[in-house]
């Protein structure tokens, strides 16, 4: 591993011209949508018509425990696999049939992103970018500014640590400034430091108005660096939205007062006995989020000092997650 | 021209290319030198030896012919097989194939221009094999004006220009390998399983074109047409085994090109 070298975020890139195919839903143009979009192999339906969609300038997290369909969605978007029906829509090029049009405007990887060991990470760059179009030694050197590998830039990929190697496909991904940047567990492997350098990247990424699909299955990371989000399961979208109503309305609320007797004599005679409890020094109200000020209102005017309201709980995005995915283990 | 400069960029990064080069360059010195070490040397045809052989001790210039004779039969098959199966399979295992098809470029082009640099890689490769046949054999015996098989003489540039060509025909026959090792590499992602599939398929055929019950299969094999060139080396030069030995190599290289490139078109890449 070579020596920490932070990324670099100013001036990072900017959106190319897009194409004027481009849908607009809601005043938004549309960089990246499936439609129906489902793969099997064989009997195995690994993606069932999944519908999603990802508006310019999102930082769009995509979710899911393992075997959720989220790879088998990317490899789609890339065009490295067929559909079995649906297709997906890039910037109004539709994939697979005019998958080298949309590829033009996508940069990023599936899976661990892999370089011929062989070579250096600057030739590289140098011989996958120019499948695309030509690049400059300035752009290649610029993004390997970008992702802290200036100083290794001769050395062979083989000698490159997984979290090296990552970050250089996040280099290749950006080298030509596209539209939309696809990324697939980009923390992954990373240190502490790494991953924080990377999720700042993608925020600026998403600050500069660059689209970016964020695969993860790290919840929170999402919630650090998303504005929306969908969440897969089993194949299927579970949901999709901006990440702050992706989180359930915090509807639990916690009371504490000099004289909870009194106070949940006060209480039931607002709301149903069942929607009350007491947890230890704490009166646990349920479900009754708009009757909180005339709660407090009410307990005020009987002389009960009120100490604290507090909601009993936060719901992250990550319980939420479990929640809708049935499933306890995360990845 | 852009995806065949690439591809043979990355042939040159690698090691078992200038191993294989190596190898090649090789086998001429150890021919000529075995040669000149022989007490007895080996059989004349007409005694069931292999032609060539026995006369590179009158002339350095026949350790080309000899070689390649005694190469096309197995070890130039293996090196195209070889070349032609790590073409996708090799990448696929590598992980690098998914990496350059996330790259805006027709699938079709990219599997032509792997096998034109496997076809450029084995091109090379029979050129250094004759340009250390031509040095071993001057070296240890000279070079001097060639008697053919069927006992003319010609002289030192003619005879050069025969063994060129006879290069030349045994590159169309690797061609052919070099297709049946591209269109293999297409059905697997590993680079190993398609090599040895390629090998398996070429050591069949040498036995069924060595099985006399199996004589009706021999026009079909490829592998029972690498010696035609032979016929190069006579007066008057028998066009109809070269002729059909050419269009039995074209056939299996147009038609296993053809195949490779119908799976690739359409295959799931999920290396």
């Amino acid at each position: 591993m070579c020596a920490r070298t932070p990324l670099q975020t100013p001036a990072l890139a900017h959106t190319e011209a897009v194409s004027a195919n481009a849908a607009v839903d809601d005043g938004r143009r549309v960089v990246l949508s499936t439609h129906g979009l489902t793969k099997d192999f064989g009997k195995l339906r690994a993606l069932d018509h999944l519908d999603l969609t990802v508006y310019e300038g999102d930082v769009f997290g995509f979710l899911g425990p393992n075997g959720a369909g989220k790879t088998t969605a990317l490899r789609l978007i890339f065009g490295l696999t067929y559909p079995t029906s649906g297709y997906v829509d890039v910037l109004g090029y539709r994939v697979p049939e005019q998958r080298r049009e949309a590829l033009r405007y996508i940069g990023g990887f599936v899976d661990d992103p892999m370089f011929y060991p062989n070579m250096s990470a600057r030739r590289n760059l140098r011989l996958i970018a120019e499948m695309n179009q030509k690049v400059s030694d300035k752009r290649i050197a610029e993004v390997l500014e970008m992702v802290g590998l200036a100083d290794r830039a001769d050395s062979k990929v083989g000698s490159y640590s997984h979290g090296m190697r990552q970050r250089l496909g996040i280099a290749l991904a950006l080298i030509h400034r596209p539209a939309l940047v696809v990324l697939d567990e980009p923390t992954s492997g990373l240190d502490p430091q790494g991953m924080r350098d990377v999720r700042e990247l993608i925020r600026e990424l998403g600050r500069q108005g660059i689209t970016v699909l964020l695969s993860s299955h790290l919840l929170h990371e999402v919630e650090l660096v998303c504005n929306r989000a969908a969440i897969v399961n089993k194949g299927r979208l579970v949901v999709q939205g901006p990440v702050s109503e992706l989180r359930p309305a915090d509807n639990v609320v916690k009371i504490l007062t000099r004289e909870q007797l009194r106070a949940a004599e006060v209480i039931r005679a607002l709301v149903p006995g069942e929607k009350l409890r007491q947890d230890g020094e704490y009166l646990v109200l349920q479900d009754s989020p708009d009757l909180i000020p005339e709660v407090v209102r009410r307990l005020v005017l009987a002389g009960i000092d009120v100490l604290s309201v507090a909601p009993a709980k936060e719901h992250s995005l990550e319980e939420m997650f479990l929640e809708l995915t049935g499933d306890s283990e995360e990845g | 021209m852009g995806h065949i400069y690439r591809e043979f960029i990355k042939i040159l990064f690698q090691k078992r290319t200038y191993f294989g080069w190596a190898g090649l360059f090789l086998v001429p010195f150890i021919i000529a030198a075995a040669m000149r070490l022989s007490q007895e040397g080996p059989p004349a045809p007409e005694q069931g030896g292999p032609p060539f052989i026995h006369l590179i001790e009158l002339n350095g210039l026949y350790v080309a012919p000899a070689a390649l004779l005694a190469l096309a039969s197995f070890l130039l098959p293996m090196l195209a097989s070889m070349a032609g199966s790590q073409t996708i399979a090799g990448e696929a295992e590598k992980g690098t194939l998914r990496t350059i098809l996330m790259q805006p470029v027709r699938r079709g082009s990219i599997l032509l221009a792997k096998w034109f640099v496997a076809n450029v890689y084995i091109a090379l490769g029979l050129l250094i094999l004759l340009a250390g046949s031509l040095a071993a054999g001057g070296v240890f015996y000279g070079l001097k004006p060639m008697m053919l098989l069927t006992g003319q003489t010609v002289g030192v540039a003619e005879g050069l220009w025969l063994t060129f060509l006879a290069y030349l025909f045994v590159l169309a026959g690797m061609a052919a390998v070099v297709s049946l090792g591209v269109a293999l590499s297409t059905l697997t992602d590993s680079g190993l399983t398609a090599m040895a599939a390629g090998l398996v398929l070429v050591i069949i055929m040498l036995i069924l074109g060595s099985l006399s019950v199996f004589d009706f299969l021999r026009p079909y094999l490829f592998t029972s047409h690498f010696d035609a060139f032979t016929n190069l080396f006579a007066r008057p030069i028998d066009f109809v085994p070269l002729g059909k030995a050419l269009a039995n190599f074209a056939a299996w290289t147009i038609g296993m090109t053809l195949i490779a490139w119908v799976i690739f078109r359409k295959k799931d890449i999920l290396s």
